[in-house]
């Protein structure tokens, strides 16, 4: 069998892997088979994922030590990766092949090196210098500082050493040492805080096709009415397509990119793919590669016919371009071409197409576009104006930007399409297209884990459920919280639009509920009335008189308007001409008389006043026990342009170990020590998240008091947990405000 | 097309007679067919394009079973167990079944060879089967395996939870028992939903009145020739309990959370909707506070106020809610608004069959073949109601 018709069986082999792994990445496949997230193979094979995290981290996350399957072959053989492995390359040449017009001499033109390949290098660096952010900013500073001494040094050493060889050695010895002082200086100063900003994702083609698959392509396939019944795997389980924001831009860039292949072939691979500049680089150290015969060659070009990389077969090969694809081996008619082991090095063109100039130049992007990701403060001040709520279990959002390569794999899995790409933001590119929480489109499902579960580089750590919810060993540190619910009550039905609701408390899933409901009485419109008679247990009422008027205006109910159903119930209060008010609950009325239940205390006289109120439940929020999932977000019927309840990243726990970071939001939200407990006394002395997560229970001011639930200062002072006129010793109860 | 042979020669002046008809012919055709397309698909209203939305009905389950129900057959028979410890044992589920179904004539009674039966046990929650959330999965599989053993060729479980569907079957436990017991589980996509008539025209909310024509779970429906509710019962937040008509808000789909804002008018109307076979209410692990999602095991008590578990069989939902809401929750009926509002508009259903039964026969007819009385001690009068212990 020929060589490329192998590579051709491998291909199709290894794109039907692919397209089957990110078809069966579902909930329901990662719920069954825990740990067995296939399509991450692809990922942690990639050697710039597992390079760039570990320059952002320092580690190898687990599945990323497998990078190591693709660096030796491609240390052996060149960047095979790019025509064997590659599933979007593939794609590429796919799409190349089956919509090539070119004639032969076209071909030939079209195959041929161009120095805008090397943009690709250009790219790479850029993104890898973005990684380092700020240990290449200290990196500079310190090497600018080292200079102002080693330059003056170097120079003395080279004007006044006469020998050259003790010169020479001399000049190394100052080079070496100052570059290896500038490095430990910019380690020391930064603390080993290497904060930078993981940009690969965009680009790295694994990445790219998972995250086109996930956000565009699946779903388009998924949306016909008989695919959602539920062809296995295909929709995720059953029930509607998922939807993602910016889809069409994601997708849009898939077919652009896929299009370019009929104006340049394998546009993408030879032009912008920073993984295969990565491989390029390594090649170079490859021990087989095409070698040409001069003897044999009498230059026809028919080598060029096919040659996917751009690599000039046809002279010096481009050993940094080749992708090994055996096509120019197929097409020579002179047997000129082979796959030789260590061929003569002057026959080749080792090291990437790469200028100096440009690589600096492509550096000194990349060394700007951290600090002015940063500068712009949406991951630190400005934090929650982007609504920037993670999934459960991820790092802390810094930690998270460097972690994360928008592979989207966690998007994927959501069973509730919860999680979104963040869109494309012109005030927030840094996070362009990753994962976060939209309430609008789902919730976070309580006893789910699977972003955690597939996240290739640890930006949403593998959390179970049991430290999700804060159960078992994972009590004292309590649940993981995504943010805290609040209440628009302009917007809530209940509160302010006269209409009973409480669906928010219903599907609440904490336990004990963070969003309870108490029953709390409003004035009916026009339900302050004067009373115009009474017996003991009804009362005759009149509509208000008008400013001038004395007597009241007559009135007229709809009959039993005032009976209750369960739901709602109905009550008339009487403020009597002495201060003394009574309330009652409404049984009956007619036209102007109400029916209570009971008998007044006091008979209601001509002229006092009788208040119709309406009771029902209400829906109020205690922050000890919310954990963000957004649940009543989703299902609050108020659905216009904003719910009336909605989650922000208020009180999320992943930002309180890092409570000296700007956008920490676990500060401010406190909590009490009781938060555990659940209707114990309201005593005990404030504790704030982020020490409860630090260290459970520590008080943050200890406060010595023995008081049941008045505040405690030893007076019969009354006040609850609040502060009060001559009582100094008492802590301020948020929530009181909250409330 | 010989003059083309000799390039040389000057064409003459005009066409050849076949040429001219078959180009005349090619854009008369062409103008035709236009003139067709225009006047074929012509809308002068610009209405014709858009969808109409014609709701299907639902058959009463019930009126195979109604035409030989004597009029001295219990319409409640409630079966009390015992508990071990904390658990209710299959086996005493098993019994308590067969105890509250033998005054009722038995599974048979309800469901023959080769019918399609659905179950709709109540799974809305992502919650472990012991929170009491979601039916118990014991019962449901011994439903089932009673369905099949009478000779149904297919059981049916479905459900429309709040959460997301496939998480809260496999919490609740509900899709394992199902499956292992031999049933289909079907979760609900949208082709699987229909628009449902439930009352002709628009609903009139003066008249208490929440559903027109909505989007139902309809495919299980228009499976089953069967419909066996398989309500636990819990507290409710807002409307007071949940019981077995609240138990086919699972059926409904769309943004139907907006009902809660009349969740009276609502509930009564899914009891007016659908006429089930036959009511199991699980009584083993009661809902008493919290309600409906729970989540503390505190919340929970097995049977209920009565300490005992109990299996409810009726014919008859809205006595069996009352009965349960008394006997189980421990609360008055008479506070319960639905059910006095399922009951007048049952009542009001079946008023306008009689009147109409006359005349030659309606699909309507068979809504009037139903039970619907909400005074459970009326039927404990005239001793409808059989109440029996498993030892």
């Amino acid at each position: 069998m020929r060589i490329t018709t192998v590579r051709i069986l491998v291909q199709i082999l290894i794109f039907g892997l692919f397209v089957s792994f990110c078809v069966l990445t579902t909930y329901s496949f990662v719920d069954e088979r825990h740990g067995q997230t296939w399509v991450s193979k692809f990922l942690e094979i990639d050697p710039l994922v597992a390079i760039s995290t570990g320059l952002a981290t320092g580690t190898i996350y687990k599945g990323l030590a497998w990078s190591a399957v693709l660096i030796i072959p491609t240390l052996l053989l060149g960047r095979i990766f790019c025509n064997w492995i590659c599933p979007y390359g593939i794609l590429h040449q796919f799409i190349g092949w089956v919509f090539n017009t070119r004639n032969a001499k076209e071909r030939f033109d079209s195959n041929r090196y161009d120095g805008i390949y090397a943009l690709k290098y250009c790219i790479l660096i850029a993104m890898l210098v973005a990684v380092l952010g700020q240990f290449s900013l200290a990196l500079l500073l310190v090497g600018a500082a080292l200079a102002v001494v080693a330059v003056p040094l170097g120079w003395v050493i080279a004007r006044s050493v006469r020998h050259p060889a003790t010169r020479r050695t001399c000049l190394v010895g100052v080079v070496v040492l100052s570059v290896s002082a500038t490095i430990a200086g910019a380690r020391s100063v930064t603390k080993g805080d290497w904060n930078g900003t993981l940009q690969i994702g965009l680009l790295d083609p694994i990445c790219l096709l998972h995250r086109s698959v996930t956000a565009a392509v699946l779903p388009a396939l998924n949306m016909p009415l008989v695919v959602q019944e539920g062809v296995p795997g295909v929709a995720g389980g059953v029930g509607d397509y998922k939807q993602h924001i910016g889809a069409t831009l994601i997708g849009g860039l898939l077919l652009f990119l896929v299009g370019m292949n009929l104006f340049i072939p394998r546009f993408f691979c030879r032009v912008l793919c920073p993984l295969g500049a990565c491989l390029g680089v390594l090649s170079r150290f490859a021990l087989w590669r095409i070698e040409r015969d001069p003897n044999k060659c009498t230059d026809c070009d028919l080598c060029l016919h096919a040659c996917e990389g751009a690599s000039d077969p046809h002279t010096q090969l481009r050993k940094s371009e080749c992708f090994v694809c055996f096509n120019c081996i197929e097409d020579c008619p002179h047997d000129a071409l082979s796959f030789r082991f260590l061929p003569p090095k002057r026959h080749e063109i080792a090291a990437p197409d790469l200028r100096l100039r440009n690589g600096v130049f492509a550096a000194v992007i990349g060394f700007l576009f951290y600090p002015f990701a940063r500068a712009s403060g949406k991951s630190s001040k400005d934090f929650s104006a982007g609504n920037l709520v993670r999934p459960p279990g991820s790092c802390e959002e810094w930690e998270f930007l460097e972690r994360c390569i928008k592979c989207d794999q966690c998007i994927r899995v959501c069973p509730t399409n919860v999680l979104q790409p963040y869109p494309f933001d012109l005030e927030n590119l840094e996070a362009l297209w990753t994962p976060v929480m939209n309430f609008r489109m789902g919730f976070c499902q309580l006893h789910c884990t699977a972003c955690g579960e597939v996240c290739p580089t640890g930006a949403i750590q593998r959390i179970g459920v049991e430290q999700k919810l804060g159960l078992g060993a994972y009590a004292d540190t309590g649940p993981v919280v995504l943010g805290t619910a609040h209440y628009d009550l302009g917007r809530c039905l209940p509160w302010s639009m006269k209409k009973p609701c409480v669906v928010c408390e219903e599907v609440c899933p904490t336990s004990p509920k963070a969003i309870y409901s108490e029953r709390m009485q409003f004035v009916e419109r026009d339900g302050k009335t004067l009373v115009r008679s009474a017996t003991d247990r009804t009362v005759t009422v009149g509509g208000l008189p008008k400013p001038g008027e004395l007597s009241p205006e007559p009135i007229v109910f709809r009959a039993n308007q005032f009976r209750g159903d369960g739901t709602t119930t109905y009550h008339v209060e009487i403020v009597h001409k002495n201060g003394v008010t009574e309330t009652h609950e409404i049984r009956r009325n007619d036209a102007d008389t109400i029916e209570i239940d009971g008998t007044f205390d006091q008979m209601p006289q001509a002229g006092e006043f009788a208040v119709i109120k309406y009771e029902w439940k209400v829906p109020k929020i205690d922050t000890e026990y919310c954990i963000g999932c957004g649940i009543c977000e989703h299902e609050c019927p108020v659905v216009g342009d904003r719910r009336a309840v909605y989650v922000t990243a208020e009180g999320e726990s992943r930002s309180s170990k890092e409570p000296n970071r700007d956008r920490n939001r676990g500060l401010s939200l406190m909590k009490t020590a009781d938060a555990s407990g659940g209707g114990g006394s309201r005593r005990g002395a404030l504790v704030s998240l982020s020490a409860m997560v630090v260290s459970p229970a520590r008080p943050v001011r200890a406060r010595a008091n023995g008081g049941g639930d008045d505040c405690g200062c030893g007076t019969p002072c009354g006040s609850v947990g609040a502060r009060h006129n001559g009582c100094s010793g008492h802590e301020v109860d948020l929530r009181k405000f909250l409330a | 097309m010989t003059r083309r042979d000799h390039p040389n020669e000057v064409p003459a002046a005009g066409v050849s007679r076949r040429e001219a008809l078959a180009r005349l012919g090619g854009t008369l055709a062409a103008v035709g067919g236009s003139a067709w397309a225009i006047r074929h698909f012509y809308d002068p209203r610009g209405d014709a394009g858009l969808p109409t939305y014609e709701g299907a009905r639902l058959r009463n389950y019930f009126a195979s079973v109604f035409d030989n129900f004597a009029p001295s057959d219990p319409r409640i028979s409630v079966a009390r167990g015992r508990a071990t410890g904390d658990e209710v044992s299959p086996e005493m589920i098993r019994k308590m079944l067969h105890t509250a179904l033998g005054p009722m004539g038995g599974i048979e009674r309800f469901v023959q060879r080769g019918d399609v039966v659905l179950i709709k046990p109540n799974v809305a929650f992502d919650r472990g089967p012991r929170m009491g959330a979601t039916t118990n999965p014991d019962v449901l599989g011994e439903v089932v395996r009673l369905c099949k053993g009478a000779g149904a060729r297919r059981v049916l479980v479905a459900d429309n939870p709040i959460e997301k569907a496939e998480p809260c079957f496999a919490k609740s436990k509900i899709r394992e028992a199902a499956e292992r017991s031999g049933a289909e589980v079907i979760l609900p996509a949208a082709t699987t939903f229909a628009p449902v008539a439930i009352r002709p025209g628009e609903p009139d909310p003066t008249r208490n009145e929440a559903l027109g024509t909505w989007e139902v779970f309809y495919r299980p429906l228009q499976l089953a020739d069967k419909v066996i509710g398989l309500p636990p019962i819990k507290d409710h937040n807002l409307c007071f309990a949940s019981m077995s008509i609240k138990n086919w808000y699972g059926l409904l789909c769309g943004r139907r959370n907006q009902f809660h804002q009349a969740i009276h008018d609502i509930v009564s109307d899914l009891g007016m909707m659908i006429s089930p076979t036959l009511v199991l209410v699980d009584g083993t692990r009661v809902l008493m506070k919290n309600g409906p999602t729970g989540g503390r095991l505190e919340d929970v008590t097995i049977g209920g106020v009565d300490g005992r578990p109990c299996i409810v069989a009726s014919v008859d939902p809205l006595a069996s809610d009352a009965w349960c809401l008394r006997h189980l929750l421990g609360r008055d009926p008479g506070l319960l608004r639905y059910l006095e509002l399922a009951e007048q508009k049952i009542a009001a259903r079946i008023e306008s069959w009689r009147s109409r039964s006359g005349n030659e026969a309606t699909p309507n007819q068979i809504d009037g073949k139903r039970f619907a009385m909400r005074d459970w001690s009326a039927y404990e009068r005239q001793g409808l109601i059989r109440e029996s212990s498993v030892v």
